[in-house]
């Protein structure tokens, strides 16, 4: 029967598991981030740079397409290891931090300028189902750009070395996995608060790219001013440099040590969490 | 129930809608009176200082997940997404409550059609105007077949013609679908035509729970009077029958009168009293008396209550 004829009647069938409602939320915010053509752009260009990194992994498993450009100093640059994975993974995080820029303040913002938190909480979903809900968006859309193409790359130059680049190098993978999951929940939940804390959508943006660029800048000035270096453990990037240099076996920077850098993320992370918690409510209480 | 310091409810206790499913309960009080908070603890969106609640068998607090499944809820402000179509944003609350996605989007188009949103379904709901947010709001309210719908000032803004749909929509949810129904609302013009009980709040505690089902049956009268001459005497000879009067000045009464006493009382009274009628007119006792008795403003002094009932106007809004 047609539907406008139906009418109404009360659904009286079997409901969905409440883990499965956890993407729900995810599922439209991902379909309507896609319908968005600057996401899209941004997207596309962020894959260039992993691109780039197949064609190096690729040529430095084929010396011999290089012809008379293969010399030893060529190949050592060539070499796949550490400091490779390393400078793939500084550029794709820069690309997380803008990709969340834009599409972060979207997820919360206009939920709370449109009051309808209290429709959502109104049903089975609690606020830190919400949150994860909302997290998960990040997470998906960071993802394809960060640890899945570094993990492609990685087993790509597994598969064309020998095997032994494998075994002495695994630990490379886990860190590729790691270090960008924990700057994935880092950025998703700066874009989150943001976006919950300015309610509009644009200045949430400005926010998520003022707390890494500015954060950095005032870590920088602290140090200079007061000739100290523990403020750098305050710039989020700087703190994660560290942390990744750590998992990836490089020789640490100058400056607050992985532990310092670690409870500095901690902290942060903390922060992040509380102005989630005050924030996302269904109803605001003004006492 | 408290608000920062603020003791927002306080002493609730009773039992609502004890006689069946598909039946309407008005939630009535004055601004400030905590109907909402009310409302909103029971969805557990406050936390309780002290003190349980029930809903279909459910503990509002422990286990709200359960209360929340079977209950849909309207709320008083506007709560939607403005660059969202109306199927879309239905489709969500569907599937969040449970439905599954081919059901959520079946029922979205149902519910909008019901609520008389079809052909405007696929419009963003920042485009809608405040009719057609209040049933867009309505219908996320029953998407997923509750037992029970909490409605928050349900016609707040609407047109004569919106509100009148508004109500039928209420009415057949009760009567049609056996969905249980709590209208809060101040507007007890609405309360009356939907409702089957009332409860009426003040300051935070239940000062009246009424069945108006019995109220209409019983045969209490409200009297309106108006006089001239010195009836300063007035409301005692009134009490001298049982009768309870208030002024509201310039020769105006205001009389209920129980079931045992006639209407002659009155003029015996009057002539008793030298006072010149000019007016008396008398109905049954209405959703107004009992929310004025019920709020203390007919057991006041005759000048306090005078200047109470001026709260209530013609249209009886508070």
């Amino acid at each position: 029967m047609a539907v406008y004829r139906r009418g109404y009647s009360r659904y009286e069938g079997a409901l969905t598991s409440q883990r499965s409602r956890l993407l729900v939320l995810p599922r439209f915010a991902w379909e309507r981030l896609m319908q968005q053509r600057l996401i899209v752009i941004l997207f596309v260009v962020s894959m260039f740079w992993p691109l780039a990194c197949a064609a190096f992994v690729y040529l430095s498993n084929h010396m011999d397409l290089l012809g008379g450009f293969g010399g030893g100093g060529v190949q050592d640059f060539m070499k796949i290891d550490a400091h490779f994975f390393f400078t793939f993974m500084n550029a794709q995080a820069t690309f997380a931090i803008i990709l969340s820029a834009f599409a972060g303040p979207s997820l919360i913002a206009p939920d709370l300028a449109n009051g309808a938190l209290q429709l959502y909480f109104s049903r089975p979903l609690s606020r830190s189902e919400y949150i994860c809900s909302r997290m998960l968006v990040l997470i998906g859309v960071l993802s394809p750009v960060t640890w899945v193409p570094g993990l492609l790359l990685f087993f790509m130059q597994s598969g064309m070395a020998p095997a032994a680049w494998f075994t002495e190098n695994w630990k490379l993978g886990a860190g590729i996995f790691l270090g960008f999951l924990l700057w994935i929940v880092l950025v998703s939940l700066v874009a989150l608060a943001s976006s919950a804390y300015v309610k509009w959508r644009v200045v949430a943006g400005a926010l998520v790219l003022g707390i890494f660029f500015v954060l950095a800048g005032a870590a920088e000035l602290t140090n200079a001013v007061l000739r100290v270096e523990w403020a750098a453990a305050a710039n989020p990037a700087r703190a994660m440099d560290q942390i990744w240099r750590w998992m990836f076996g490089l020789a640490p920077i100058d400056g607050p040590g992985v532990l310092e850098c670690s409870i500095a993320i901690g902290v942060m992370a903390m922060l992040l969490l509380f102005v989630l918690e005050r924030k996302i409510r269904p109803v605001e209480v003004v006492s | 129930m408290k608000l920062g310091r603020r003791e927002i409810l306080q002493g609730i206790s009773g039992r609502l809608g004890v006689s069946g499913a598909g039946k309407a309960i008005g939630l009535l009080g004055p601004n400030g009176a905590g109907k909402s908070t009310l409302i909103l603890t029971l969805l557990g969106f406050h936390k309780p200082a002290s003190g349980s609640a029930r809903i279909l068998g459910f503990d509002c607090h422990s286990q709200s997940r359960e209360v929340k499944a079977r209950v849909g809820y309207m709320p008083e402000n506007e709560a939607f997404i403005a660059d969202m179509s109306a199927v879309r944003f239905l489709r969500i609350m569907g599937e969040l409550s449970g439905l599954p996605p081919r059901v959520a989007l079946e029922k979205a188009h149902e519910v909008l059609f019901h609520v008389g949103l079809g052909e405007a379904r696929y419009r963003p709901l920042g485009t809608y105007s405040l009719g057609m947010k209040q049933m867009a709001k309505l219908a996320q309210a029953i998407i997923h077949g509750p037992e029970l719908v909490i409605l928050d000032e349900p016609t707040n803004g609407l047109d004569p013609a919106a509100r009148g749909r508004m109500l039928k929509l209420i009415r057949e949810m009760k009567q049609e679908h056996g969905i249980s129904v709590v209208v809060c609302s101040h507007l007890l013009r609405d309360v009356e035509e939907v409702c089957d009980e009332v409860v009426i709040l003040k300051d935070g505690r239940v000062v009246h729970h009424a069945n108006l089902e019995e109220e209409r049956r019983a045969n209490r009268r409200f009297v309106e009077l108006e006089v001239s001459g010195d009836d300063r005497n007035f409301a005692a000879a009134l009490r001298e029958h049982g009768a309870e009067g208030v002024t509201e000045g310039g020769g105006r009464w205001r009389i209920v009168l129980p079931p045992e006493v006639e209407l002659d009382v009155i003029w015996s009274l009057v002539g008793r009293e030298n006072l010149e009628v000019y007016r008396l007119t008398h109905r049954r006792d209405s959703l107004e008396e009992i929310f004025l008795k019920a709020v203390g403003h007919i057991e006041r002094t005759a000048g306090e209550a005078a200047a109470k009932v001026e709260e209530v106007t013609a249209d009886g809004r508070l």
